[in-house]
């Protein structure tokens, strides 16, 4: 079971049916557009003679696990839309337990309360994870493998979450809702704790959705998403886009973004990062140059055509 | 736009990172009005004497302080240590001029870059008040070197083994000892302390306020 936060589960080397390399055979290699001309200064005694050589032809590099739009692990399954459907249940029924408890007990200020107490760690705990899996670990660690080495497929190509099913991008986080508010919709029926979890759980289980929204642009949002965006109520599309700037190390949080200013103004992960480094001996990512792995590949427009 | 911004005057912090040179005793501060480190809104503070794993020593009092070991106006404790190509470099060398000593966390570290950056870019003007620049961390003469080139600071970097001047001159931790402290300490001719500034997580203010002092020395 994968825990808490998968942010882009990207298609890797590792999924069983290897869709994405199949599929890749079939199309033309992307070209990986880098043209540049050089020039050949030669020197002689008393002069400089720049001598111009041709543009050399770009070169064509294959690189088997660059995302397609046409990628079938971008596409909602039936196990996706379940677990989506279980998560919803069980947040759902987390709502009903709070709505019904509040009008039987006639609270409704403590509910609201705890609401938005839920609203507001669930953008916290967004950023904290996000931190984690950004900067420790690789595709080899336990439990957070597969998780650290999405996170470095959507750093390289994050335009892909726009093209990802609703289900296929939110299952994960379902699956981990599901199993957690579960428990709690069992064993509480206090309104007030209702009103703390299903809006907790709902924000992080809609926290890729709001993520792959602050990667979509103005004129193709819904205009409440736009709205929601601009009032500082769901992340917004340019502070997200300042944590994909290397060496993306700040703007971790990404359900409402409302933590971000504080935690990078304060140096709340360099701190942490600091601790982690001097009580543990493990530096963060963030601290070196980023590899190939990791910087962003510009989409070009054969990556968005539809053949 | 909504944000989760606290005023610094909600959070315990500090205006001046100064140290006085009679600060009053506390028990097991957490954070103290006469301290010295501020983390950038908050401030932290350990003493050296408290019995905290990066700042214990067995020579330290018992009693619970907050006694910096050097203060403003004292001669700090005189050392001999190695620097980034291996030679032995005592205090002792500098007297006659005013020094800045500064202790940082480890080299490669992000505030540690800037704030090695920050005193090369400004090296000049250090040169001008005809002050020395000396910075020192428990990192090898080998990360030093690695360090000063890759960077090229034109100043020196010393090891200071297991810590151990750092200890003496009462170089305080952050975050609950979890931390090396960050704290610079300007001498004059005569080799008397005249500044202590400390700042964790704004390493270039360093620069600005010890350049602040040198121009009255």
């Amino acid at each position: 079971m994968s825990t808490s936060f998968p942010h882009h589960k990207y298609y890797s080397l590792r999924s069983p049916n290897n869709v994405g390399r199949r599929h890749h055979r079939r199309f033309p290699a992307l070209v990986h557009c880098s043209a540049t001309s050089t020039a050949k200064a030669k020197h002689k005694a008393d002069q400089l003679v720049i001598v111009p050589r041709p543009l050399t032809p770009p070169p064509i590099t294959k690189t088997p696990d660059r995302p397609s739009i046409k990628d079938p692990d971008l596409l909602s399954t039936w196990p996706h839309r379940a677990w989506v459907a279980s998560g919803c249940t069980t947040v759902l029924i987390s709502l009903l337990k709070c709505a019904t408890g509040s009008a039987h007990s006639h609270i409704w200020l403590e509910p609201v309360l705890a609401g938005l107490i839920g609203y507001v760690l669930a953008d916290l705990g967004s950023g904290v994870y996000h931190w984690g899996i950004d900067n420790y670990g690789d595709a080899s660690t336990p439990v957070f493998g597969s998780q650290i080495e999405a996170f470095q497929g959507h750093h390289k190509w994050p335009w892909t979450i726009t093209r990802r099913q609703f289900a296929n991008n939110l299952h994960a986080l379902a699956r981990v809702v599901t199993f957690t508010v579960l428990p709690l919709d069992l064993v509480f029926n206090d309104p007030v704790v209702h009103g703390f979890v299903w809006v907790c759980s709902g924000c992080i289980m809609f926290s890729q959705q709001f993520h792959a929204w602050a990667h979509g642009t103005k004129s193709r949002l819904p205009p409440l998403v736009v709205a929601l965006q601009d009032a500082g109520l769901l992340v917004s599309r340019s502070q997200h886009a300042a944590h994909h700037h290397a060496p993306y190390n700040n703007n971790y949080c990404i359900v409402s973004g409302v933590w971000n200013e504080f935690l990078d103004e304060n140096k709340v992960f360099e701190a942490l990062e600091m601790i982690l480094f001097f009580q543990l001996g493990v530096r963060p990512r963030s601290w070196s140059e980023p590899n190939f792995g990791w910087i962003e590949e510009i989409e070009t427009p054969s990556q968005t055509t539809v053949y | 736009m909504a944000s989760l911004f606290l005023p610094k005057h909600s959070l315990p912090s500090l205006l001046s990172t100064q140290i006085p040179k009679t600060p009053s005793l506390h028990s097991l501060p957490l954070v103290s009005k006469s301290s010295h480190s501020q983390f950038y809104g908050l401030t932290f503070s350990s003493s050296p004497s408290l019995p905290l794993p990066s700042s214990s020593s067995s020579s330290s009092p018992k009693k619970a302080s907050i006694f910096a070991k050097v203060s403003k106006g004292q001669v700090p404790p005189p050392f001999t240590l190695k620097d980034q190509d291996g030679k032995t470099v005592s205090l002792s060398k500098f007297k006659g001029k005013p020094v800045v000593v500064y202790f940082y966390p480890a080299d490669e570290t992000p505030g540690c870059t800037k704030q090695a950056c920050a005193f090369r870019d400004s090296y000049e003007k250090f040169k001008k008040a005809g002050a020395e620049v000396v910075g020192i961390s428990g990192d090898d003469p080998s990360s030093h070197k690695a360090f000063a080139k890759k960077y090229r600071l034109p100043f020196t970097l010393l090891s200071d083994d297991g810590n151990k001047v750092r200890k003496d001159w009462g170089v305080p931790a952050d975050l609950f000892g979890t931390l090396p402290g960050r704290q610079t300490y300007v001498l004059d001719k005569k080799g008397v302390v005249q500044l202590i500034y400390n700042n964790q997580f704004q390493p270039e203010k360093h620069i600005d306020e010890t350049l602040k002092l040198l121009q009255t020395l």
